[in-house]
């Protein structure tokens, strides 16, 4: 590799470290270790942070890398962290698609350009089994606020672009000890970026491509005095590939930061987003009539307070949302509540991290063409949680947490964990944990019938287990992990209107096993595949058993500017449309190539980056969800301006 | 980038201009209509009268039947004559008169019922098809796909 690349990999490890380091601080409260953090995804030479190009560092910046559990707020879990520029490179038409590319026991079926939401929506999270439509099971939280629609109980898929995401932890095996109802089969944690360095960076990214499909994103970064600003906004409208699967995203975010003291700073964050698209319907019977329209405002503050050993913090948080459908159905909900959390290390072995959370679901339901009106009871709950981290020998940790729930609809639920990670020596770490997590009934499941609803549905709970081993070197990133998810009374929808009938069913144990390799930095090219088999049992809709994905990484710098490509894969294998097997479906298999180049001018303090993502390389036939083909042969070309 | 270096990212960017063409033509009887007529992703408004065609349609490339609604005006005339639905004489063969509307038992309606054509067509890339739905071609259609989601 030329010196110019390693430069670039240097420039861009130097925020990796600072993450690492922050994250350090925010799960122990006190002086950070060396930083161990590592990529899921391979470390390919990829092009460098499309912000403001980064004066040189003198030297290339080394950073250890021990395993990819450190930035988990559990160093017993098995996560994926992902980087948020490899996000924004991904040729995925979506966030959660390309979050599934890096991690194979994450399943995310597509559709097309957008998910959409209601009949027809796909972009369903699945970790190892659990999830799903609606994808209640599975827990999204950016930026510490829990998002998910209060009716349906499920995060909007097509609510989420990369532009400012610093960062993605899946925390597979899900954790509602440390975050609650849905956090069952796995949590998404989404940490969005701020500047770290005085000054100010502005980026446009705008790109046109197949189906009349236009893109434009926007966001910039400051670092004022004592205020740091984020914000940015997206915009895309498509097409589609066929009638009905067009649509328009338009999401803008802002974020404003002050620090009072070195110690103490207050955050408030703003997104709102809004969604107008259609269910194109299955492929022999468009519906391109059935349309929705979705808007979400969600809105929190954070205040943090950092001394020393400890760390306090308090997040407020409101999410609201607007949905109407083509049929007259329409929903105002909102979830709001709030969390406050201390951290604390006493002493060099234990880290005790305790909280109390309060969360309030609830909306109304409305036909505007009949008129109905659906009765609905909002639920309230407030749980007191703790977690502690023993370090009892050197590069052995113990985590053990619990946390008591008491719901308005539910009664008391006790959640509880414990797990280990040993690292025996540098680059290797072993782990194992076992968490009981819970979903508590939506309110569409329990007073809604959209085909029909029990109101004497029982809350969902879990028993997740999972062992692992991982290995990262310079060149080399090992790791696997066996795993059994044992759920009782999961809701369950059976038959159809007027029979339907949604229950509790009895037991569900599912078993598997993942893994990945990545070989980084060979050369100019980097390598990265990671796979996925799994038995889960009778519930085998769209819960695929065999799941790979590999990306292929090419990069090096030209001297005038990086150059980088990539190819990318998935291959799906046992989808069923229906339970207990039935409707099977073709393996899925689809490629996508990504080429960008990368000019920067520090005279200027500007970069350009054009670059072509050709989605369906193979022009294949196939799709997710039967009578949803995906695109053919498909491109989208850009050109990203960073000032 | 070199503007010879745009041609082929444009002309990929416009692949999708490249889907085949669908038009689908009414030539089943003068007194059918059609309505709700898709193939393979393309999706048509409006009802075709016997000898109206769709408009040209982008469709994905594979293979499908078409799938349409159909409504025999003719009988849908008996029906309403015989149930005495309609007051003036209805220009349909054989007029049978009626008793009077029967309250409850009779429907003014018409209803379309779904049929597809009994033989699947593959249309590829880059071409132009034109579709006649003849009587013989159609049968009923009993796929009620169920919507995915929630």
């Amino acid at each position: 590799m030329r010196l110019g690349a390693l430069l670039a990999v240097g420039v861009m490890c130097t925020p990796l470290v600072a993450r690492a380091q922050e994250d350090v601080a925010s799960a122990a409260g006190a002086a950070p270790e060396p930083a161990p953090v590592a990529t899921s995804g391979g470390s390919a030479p990829a092009p460098p942070s499309s912000g403001t190009p980064t004066p040189p560092a003198p030297e290339p910046i080394e950073i250890a890398v021990v395993g990819r559990h450190r930035a988990s707020r559990d160093r017993s879990a098995d996560t994926s962290l992902i980087e948020g520029q490899r996000l924004r490179d991904s040729p995925r038409p979506s966030t959660f698609e390309a979050i599934a590319q890096q991690s194979a026991d994450v399943y995310v079926p597509g559709r097309g350009a957008l998910h959409g939401v209601a009949g027809g929506g796909t972009g369903g999270i699945r970790v190892r089994g659990l999830g799903g439509s609606p994808n209640s099971q599975v827990l999204v939280v950016e930026d510490g606020v829990p998002d998910y629609q209060g009716i349906f109980g499920h995060p909007i898929p097509d609510a989420y672009v990369p532009f400012l995401i610093d960062d993605v932890l899946v925390v597979k095996g899900g954790d509602s000890t440390l975050y609650g109802t849905n956090a069952m089969g796995g949590v998404v944690v989404i940490r969005n970026r701020w500047r770290e360095e005085d000054g100010q960076e502005l980026m446009s990214d705008s790109a046109v491509g197949s189906y009349a499909t236009v893109r434009e994103t926007v966001s910039g970064l400051a670092r004022v005095g004592a205020w740091d600003l984020a914000g940015g906004v997206h915009a895309m409208r498509t097409d589609g590939h066929r009638d009905g699967a067009g649509g328009d995203q338009l999401i803008g975010s802002a974020a404003a930061r002050y620090r009072f003291t070195p110690h103490l700073t207050l955050t408030a964050r703003h997104k709102v987003v809004h969604l107008d698209g259609a269910d194109p319907g299955p492929v022999t019977h468009p519906t391109p009539e059935h349309w929705y329209d979705v808007w979400r405002d969600t809105a929190s503050l954070r205040l943090d307070w950092r001394r020393g050993r400890l760390r306090l913090g308090m997040t407020p948080y409101l999410n609201v949302g607007v949905h109407e459908l083509f049929d007259g159905f329409r929903s105002v909900d909102h979830v709001g509540g709030g969390v406050a959390e201390a951290e604390v290390r006493a002493g060099s072995i234990t880290d005790f991290l305790i909280g109390t959370a309060w969360q309030e679901v609830g909306g109304r339901v409305d036909n505007r063409i009949t008129g109905e009106r659906p009765s609905v009871s909002g639920m309230t709950d407030v749980s007191a949680y703790g977690q502690v981290d023993v370090r009892p020998v050197e590069r052995v940790s113990l985590v053990v947490g619990a946390r008591e729930l008491l719901s308005s609809s539910h009664g008391a639920v006790l959640l509880y964990k414990g797990g280990a990670r040993w690292s025996p020596f540098d680059g290797l770490a072993l782990h194992t944990r076992v968490s009981r997590n819970f979903r508590q009934p939506t309110i569409r499941e329990l007073y809604l019938p959209y085909p029909t609803a029990n109101p004497d549905l029982r809350a969902e709970r879990s028993l997740n287990w999972d062992a692992g081993a991982g290995h990262v070197s310079e060149h080399l990133e090992l790791s696997g992990s066996g795993y059994r998810t044992e759920a009782t009374d999961l809701i369950r929808y059976f038959g159809s209107w007027p029979t339907a009938e949604v229950v509790n069913v009895d037991h569900v144990v599912i078993w598997g096993v993942e893994g990945s390799v990545g070989l980084k930095r060979l050369g100019p090219a980097s390598l990265f595949v990671t796979g996925n088999w799994q038995d889960v049992g009778r519930y085998t809709r769209q819960n695929p058993e065999a799941k790979l994905d590999f990306t292929l990484e090419v990069g090096d710098d030209l001297g005038v500017g990086f150059l980088g490509g990539s190819v990318s894969g998935e291959w799906v294998h046992g989808l069923y449309m229906g339970d207990y097997s039935r409707q099977p479906i073709d393996d899925v298999f689809a490629m996508d190539l990504s080429l960008r180049y990368r000019h920067e001018s520090l005279e200027r303090g500007t970069s350009l980056e054009p670059y072509l993502l050709v989605r369906n390389l193979l022009d294949r036939r196939y799709a997710y969800v039967e009578g949803y083909p995906m695109p053919g042969l498909n491109a989208l070309i850009g050109l990203r301006i960073g000032v | 980038m070199r503007p010879v270096g745009l041609v082929p990212c444009l002309a990929m960017a416009g692949c999708d201009l490249a889907y085949p063409e669908v038009v689908v033509t009414n030539q089943t009887a003068e007194t059918v209509e059609l309505r709700r007529v898709s193939f393979n992703g393309c999706a048509w408004e409006g009802v075709l009268a016997f000898g109206d065609s769709t408009s040209p349609g982008r469709c994905l490339p594979g293979e499908d039947r078409v799938h349409l609604q159909r409504l025999d005006t003719a009988a849908y005339c008996r029906d309403q004559v015989e149930d005495g639905t309609i007051e003036d004489l209805c220009p349909c063969e054989g007029n049978f008169g009626g008793a009077g509307p029967l309250e409850g038992l009779t429907n003014a309606e018409p209803r379309w019922f779904n049929y597809q054509t009994v033989s699947t067509w593959t249309v590829r890339y880059g071409e132009c098809y034109h579709f006649e739905i003849a009587l013989s071609e159609l049968e009923q259609d009993f796929s009620t796909p169920g919507p995915y989601g929630h």
